[in-house]
């Protein structure tokens, strides 16, 4: 840290980033660090270097498309809007909605849909490698109904690992650990579902997410900011909240595409 | 609001109402922009139209929730943004966890490290190199590094606006900008 005197030593390069991009600090912290650039010659220095070094990256070559791109674009979209038209999608986001209000009587549903699932996995792995047209239809049937459940359920994941990462709210924390306890249930069940169905992929993620959601399910109401930081940075290191996010769009599109 | 603004309204209306050839208009308005993000986090050209492709689908798809409360420029480049992130994550899946583990965070200093003088006219000459290490550590930074530092600096987004594209909170944000600002410093100090 730089010493030149007091003033100067409270504002840091950081700091000067934000004030370089005038976001991310109070009026009266700018009001100082305009103050203090006209006063001190040293911070002065220090942000011409970094004025100087952010213009060095503004000369970095940009990536400019060509000339046809925005012709190609349109007509790649053209088609997939076609076969989708959008009254029908309205109605379904509609619907998606408010079967969203209705969670608490959803996880009673899911469970059955899912032991219904895993049953007919169950019962078209165990008979025969030539399954009947009914047998795989129904199988069809059940890999859609779990992929639209696993792709709900990593929805709530996302959003509790979001919670565990952004709040340091005791309150948010104590229902956030209620709904950890939940999730670990359905994950268990989305896992074996999937092992079942033989998409051992998403089986294999699904027991990955588990060890974090006990993490969050079990932590102490009292639990210092430590332990908070910890799992924070777990999730920092290994991205887990975006591969819950791709896994989520995958599922989705394959579903879509499947319907 | 210009006029160009409220042509725009009027444009995001129709396409709403699933008038296509609005919808083309919007897409023609701003899938260039589109690219240049993509393409800056990215740093992949085709991966950046692949990216282009899905964000403009998304946005027609969800036209029904954008709201008006931020532009609709910023709108669709949040969507861009996470599509360019979706594009990298199923085709470069290591990047994500890259070189940020076990990284600092410390508020320590690095600007006066070495302070530059004003170039000379060899040093001028060496912008090629410059270019050639800024776009390197770009590409090696982790992608929330890469992409908070390419929206801040280059797209001009609030902290507030990457940290709801980014589904971080804003102190997360900052220090992802910090970083990666830090590595590109480290990256052209060499050089001076």
């Amino acid at each position: 840290m730089n010493t030149i005197d007091n003033s100067t030593s409270r504002i840091s390069d950081n700091e000067l980033i934000l004030y370089f991009y005038r976001d991310g600090l109070t009026p009266e912290r700018m009001a100082e660090i305009d103050n203090a650039l006209f006063a001190q010659p040293e911070l002065r220095q220090r942000y011409t270097e970094l004025q100087r070094m952010l213009h060095e990256i503004d000369c970095a070559p940009a990536f400019e498309p060509d000339a046809v791109f925005t012709q190609r674009v349109w007509q790649g979209l053209a088609s997939r809007i076609d076969a989708e038209p959008l009254p029908s999608r309205t109605r379904r986001s509609w619907l998606a909605e408010w079967i969203a209000r209705l969670a608490p009587a959803r996880i009673i549903v899911t469970v059955f849909t899912l032991a219904f699932a895993v049953a007919i996995g169950f019962y078209a792995g165990r008979h025969g490698t030539a399954p009947s047209d009914d047998a795989a239809q129904a199988h069809a049937a059940s890999t859609r109904v779990l992929d639209a459940y696993v792709a709900d359920h990593l929805r709530a994941t996302e959003g509790l690992l979001l919670t565990a990462v952004n709040t340091d709210s005791n309150e948010l924390n104590a229902g956030n650990r209620e709904l950890a306890a939940a999730l670990v249930q359905s994950n268990r069940l989305y896992a074996l579902a999937a092992a079942r169905s033989g998409n051992a992929r998403l089986a294999d993620f699904l027991r990955q997410i588990e060890p974090v959601l006990l993490e969050v399910a079990n932590q102490p109401a009292d639990a210092p900011i430590e332990s908070r930081e910890g799992l924070r940075e777990y999730l920092r290191k290994t991205d887990l909240l975006f591969q819950v996010r791709a896994t989520q769009a995958r599922v989705d599109a394959a579903n879509r595409h499947r319907t | 609001m210009t006029m160009a603004a409220k042509q725009e309204e009027h444009w995001v209306d129709a396409a709403r109402r699933g008038d296509r050839a609005a919808f083309r208009r919007l897409v023609e308005a701003h899938a260039c922009a589109l690219f240049t993000v993509c393409a800056r986090i990215t740093r992949d050209a085709a991966l950046a139209e692949d990216a282009v492709q899905e964000a403009l689908f998304n946005a027609y798809r969800h036209l029904a929730d954008f709201d008006g409360r931020s532009a609709f420029k910023t709108w669709l480049h949040r969507i861009a943004v996470n599509a360019a992130l979706e594009q990298l994550r199923r085709r470069h899946r290591d990047e994500i966890c890259g070189s940020d583990l076990g990284e600092s965070e410390d508020e320590e200093d690095f600007l006066l490290s070495r302070v530059a003088e004003i170039p000379s006219p060899g040093q001028e000459a060496r912008g090629a190199e410059i270019r050639r290490r800024v776009d390197a550590e770009l590409a090696r930074m982790t992608l929330t590094e890469r992409t908070a530092f390419v929206m801040r600096h280059a797209e001009g987004q609030s902290l507030k606006d990457i940290s709801q594209a980014l589904s971080l909170n804003i102190s997360a944000c900052k220090q992802a900008i910090f970083r990666a600002v830090r590595k590109l410093r480290g990256a052209l100090q060499p050089l001076r």
